[in-house]
């Protein structure tokens, strides 16, 4: 009898674990949701707007392409239509992947190859640290190490190409008007909704081509898994009918050009030097010490001899002439009432942490295996991007000065950083706890704060309608990091004007290029 | 470095095994007679300074010796001779030792909430010895709004857990025991604080999914000195059946693949003298493992039987 009850007991326990499981799971999304869309302009002029890297808009040159109905293109036709009439379901789910918007997925490759690739290196057995090297990337430790200064720089090259390789294709676009394969022959499917933007030369084949070329270029290890990505992306194009193989090569020769002019930059940019020997280290330490009568230091076990990207601050910036133009005042020296305030403030904020506080440091954190401060607001930047539903061109423009002015923030933070070489809180106060990792590199101003700033003021100037929501944003993002117990409040606060300093200097760029 | 995990785990096995094993009385119940129960109060201490990224056994300077306390009380019901309710609430705190390269803050509170349902499905006597089958329906959930997502400190895995053991012991009349048991963990999600995260892929939510896991333990035991004192030695194995590895000198997250061997020893004691009043202790080694910390441990605590 008693045998019964239990057994009906348990029988009642595993169906009640069966309903709890199924109905508590929470969605798990990977990418961002979105589908083609129509665009809210198409933005005819844009071959207009002035580019970043780009002399003109005419500088890359292309094939004069043949006319619809020569019989070279209606042989493209012919192919297209059979190739976008036989789909697999495996082709399917690229045609849905990529859509009509790519850039927003390259975005979302390049975060996740920062979050794969941002791990600091740790220490060798005999307590010596061995730093990644691009001369040999597999390691051990694997390059690049994806910091945020690291991360910040890819992002900004990948979208200024973009952005430039889309300028060009946009120009060619009007100044040529071919219009879609599908629109040319009504037998062949669309896959996308159509916005009537001219289809030579294709932007999807500028946008892969450049994207698999810079990032195959900033993370090595990933050449093969990119070029992989990019043949699917280009072969996409074709399925859903958008693109014929003289699109694609026409948009592939763009890409291929704007890419070879931003590595160039790139390869002469200051960055090969940033992580510098620890004599020139060392000296940027003993300089501070002489100047300012303080000094920042490692303090991990074993501690590193040289602090993330000393110089940094010399990499050549993208908007700001000089970068002593926006280097902040010095800040309060240990001992000073302004400086005792604050060692009571983060005192009082550690030992009276609330739980909205640890989830203010932990949401901004974005630490190491992350995607990085520069990375959270490129995830903010594709996601207005598709709630306005922009175009390519008008989206890989925000990308593009989103990064370059979270760049110059990030070099002029840089420069702040090892120039006043300002220790941070475990280092002055007795017995101090936090609740966020301490980086390794010193605390005046607060990166966060400047990368923040800076993204939030291009973010406002791009989506109007927002509001003060990024700026309110940034704001938090700054002083997380006090709440965190990295930062003195006064990292955050310069830096927050820090960083809209900089932004200034790029909104000036903006603003001038055509667009508005 | 998903050292949470082993405690709740060790607080099923606790509640599972210890908390109605008792000696008052001549027979070899395992069971809380109907209206009577059980309460008891473990203190754990355990700590590491080697863990397994992946597989690798390592040290870090960032977090050097990582300490744990435990405070669980927890009370054994006797519903029915043959069905027992188990209840538990731990306290924990964790640390680092100093000096450490990390300075980070350790954290406190109450784990989980964690109920159990015990039912005796076979207890027969054969040959010398009798042979026993339960099964046990647990489920534990945390008490408070901790951070799952703060390893190693993080004081539980922050996620539902849904467990179905099964319980097999032979017990000869002179004394001898031995007890296999088998039980599944089916665990939720946790929530952190952030809403990306990298587990072989980018994740765009704050939910983490904790990995499910198989849970493995045999006891050989014996009770002596008239049924006052029982010493055991054990086994704990857990595998989780999925989950990604700890990443080179990263921190460990809720999404950890975590796997170990365990072994350990217990005492029991039941002065005649001291009605209803026991004693235990225990002290454990993890031996083998991944993705967790590999913790020596040893708890001691009191129990209390009464009538209700």
């Amino acid at each position: 009898m008693k045998n019964k009850f239990i057994s009906i007991l348990f029988s009642a326990c595993i169906l009640l674990f069966a309903v709890f499981i199924t109905s508590c799971e929470k969605d798990m999304p990977t990418q961002a949701d979105y589908t083609d869309y129509s665009f809210s302009k198409i933005d005819e002029n844009g071959g207009n707007w002035n580019p970043v890297l780009l002399d003109s808009n005419t500088q890359i040159s292309i094939p004069v392409p043949e006319v619809v109905n020569s019989s070279a293109y209606q042989g493209e036709l012919a192919d297209l239509k059979s190739e976008a009439s036989n789909l697999n379901g495996e082709q399917r789910e690229a045609i849905e992947y990529w859509t009509n918007n790519s850039i927003l997925r390259w975005n979302e490759i390049a975060l996740e190859l920062i979050a794969k690739y941002n791990l600091i290196p740790g220490p060798n057995d005999d307590d010596t640290y061995t730093l990644p090297n691009p001369a040999s990337p597999e390691g051990p430790p694997p390059f690049p190490f994806a910091h945020p200064p690291y991360a910040v720089r890819a992002l900004s090259y990948l979208s200024v190409a973009q952005f430039d390789g889309l300028i060009s294709a946009w120009h060619y676009k009007y100044a040529y008007n071919r219009p879609s394969p599908y629109q040319t022959d009504n037998t062949i499917p669309a896959a996308y909704v159509d916005n009537g933007i001219p289809s030579y030369p294709s932007d999807g084949a500028v946008v892969a081509t450049v994207s698999k070329t810079i990032l195959s270029a900033m993370f090595p290890l990933e050449k093969d898994y990119l070029a992989e990505r990019a043949e699917e992306h280009l072969s996409s194009l074709k399925w859903a009918g958008v693109n014929t193989q003289s699109d694609i090569a026409a948009g592939s020769i763009i890409g291929d050009e704007v890419s070879k002019l931003a590595l160039a930059r790139a390869a002469n940019d200051g960055m090969k030097k940033a992580q510098c020997p620890k004599p020139v280290s060392d000296s940027l330490q003993a300089a501070a010490f002489d100047r300012f009568g303080w000094k920042w230091q490692n303090i991990e076990v074993p501690p590193r001899p040289v602090g993330l990207t000393p110089l940094y601050g010399q990499v050549k910036m993208w908007c700001v002439p000089n970068v002593l133009d926006v280097r902040p005042p010095v800040p309060p020296a240990p001992g000073s009432a302004e400086y005792e305030e604050d060692v009571t403030l983060l005192k009082d904020y550690a030992d009276n942490m609330t739980e909205e506080h640890r989830a203010i440091a932990n949401f901004w954190q974005d630490g190491l295996g992350t995607y990085t401060p520069p990375g959270h607001w490129n995830r903010f930047a594709k996601e207005y991007c598709i709630k306005y539903k922009f175009n390519p061109l008008r989206t890989a423009r925000v990308f593009a000065y989103l990064n370059m002015a979270m760049m110059d923030g990030g070099i002029s933070c840089w420069d702040a950083k090892y120039y006043y070489h300002y220790p941070r809180p475990i280092n002055q106060i007795e017995g101090f706890k936090t609740i966020a990792g301490t980086p390794n590199f010193p605390s005046y101003t607060s990166g966060h704060s400047v990368f923040s700033a800076a993204g939030a003021e291009v973010m406002t100037y791009m989506f109007p309608n927002e509001g003060s929501l990024f700026r309110d944003y940034a704001l938090e993002a700054a002083i997380s990091r006090v709440y965190g117990g990295i930062h003195w409040s006064f990292d955050a606060t310069v830096g927050t004007e820090q960083g809209k300093n900089c932004a200034n200097y790029t909104l000036n760029v903006a603003k001038a290029d055509g667009a508005d | 470095m998903k050292f949470q995990n082993t405690i709740a785990l060790y607080f099923v096995i606790i509640l599972s095994f210890m908390g109605v094993s008792k000696a008052q009385t001549p027979s070899d119940a395992i069971m809380m007679h109907q209206r009577e129960s059980c309460a008891a109060l473990i203190y754990e201490h355990s700590w590491f300074d080697h863990y397994w990224e992946g597989t690798k056994l390592r040290t870090n300077g960032t977090i050097e010796t990582v300490k744990r306390n435990t405070f669980l009380p927890m009370i054994a019901i006797g519903i029915f001779d043959q069905l027992n309710l188990l209840i538990g609430a731990p306290y924990v705190q964790t640390a680092s030792t100093e000096p450490n390269g990390g300075y980070f803050n350790g954290a406190k509170g109450f784990q989980d909430l964690s109920l159990a349902l015990k039912g005796e499905i076979l207890n027969l006597q054969l040959g010398m010895g009798k042979l026993a089958l339960l099964a046990t329906a647990g489920f534990s959930t945390p008490m408070t709004n901790y951070l799952s997502d703060y390893q190693p400190y993080s004081i539980g895995f922050g996620a539902n857990e849904y467990s179905l053991r099964g319980i097999l012991q032979y017990k000869l009349d002179m004394g001898f025991y031995g007890r296999v048991a088998a039980a599944y963990l089916l665990r939720g999600q946790t929530e952190a604080e952030r809403d990306y995260y990298y587990n072989n892929g980018s994740y765009y939510t704050a939910w983490m999914d904790v990995p499910n896991a198989w849970n493995y333990n045999a006891v050989a035991g014996i009770w002596m000195l008239g049924n006052s004192l029982k010493l055991e030695a054990n086994y704990l194995g857990i595998k989780s059946t999925s989950g990604d590895d700890i990443r080179p000198y990263n921190a460990a997250q809720p999404t950890n693949k975590v796997s170990f061997d365990q072994v350990g020893i217990s005492a029991q004691y039941y002065p005649k003298a001291a009605k209803g009043l026991g004693a235990l202790a225990y002290f454990s080694q993890k031996i083998n493992g991944r993705n967790t910390g590999k913790s020596s441990q040893f708890g001691v605590g009191l129990t209390y039987q009464f009538k209700i």
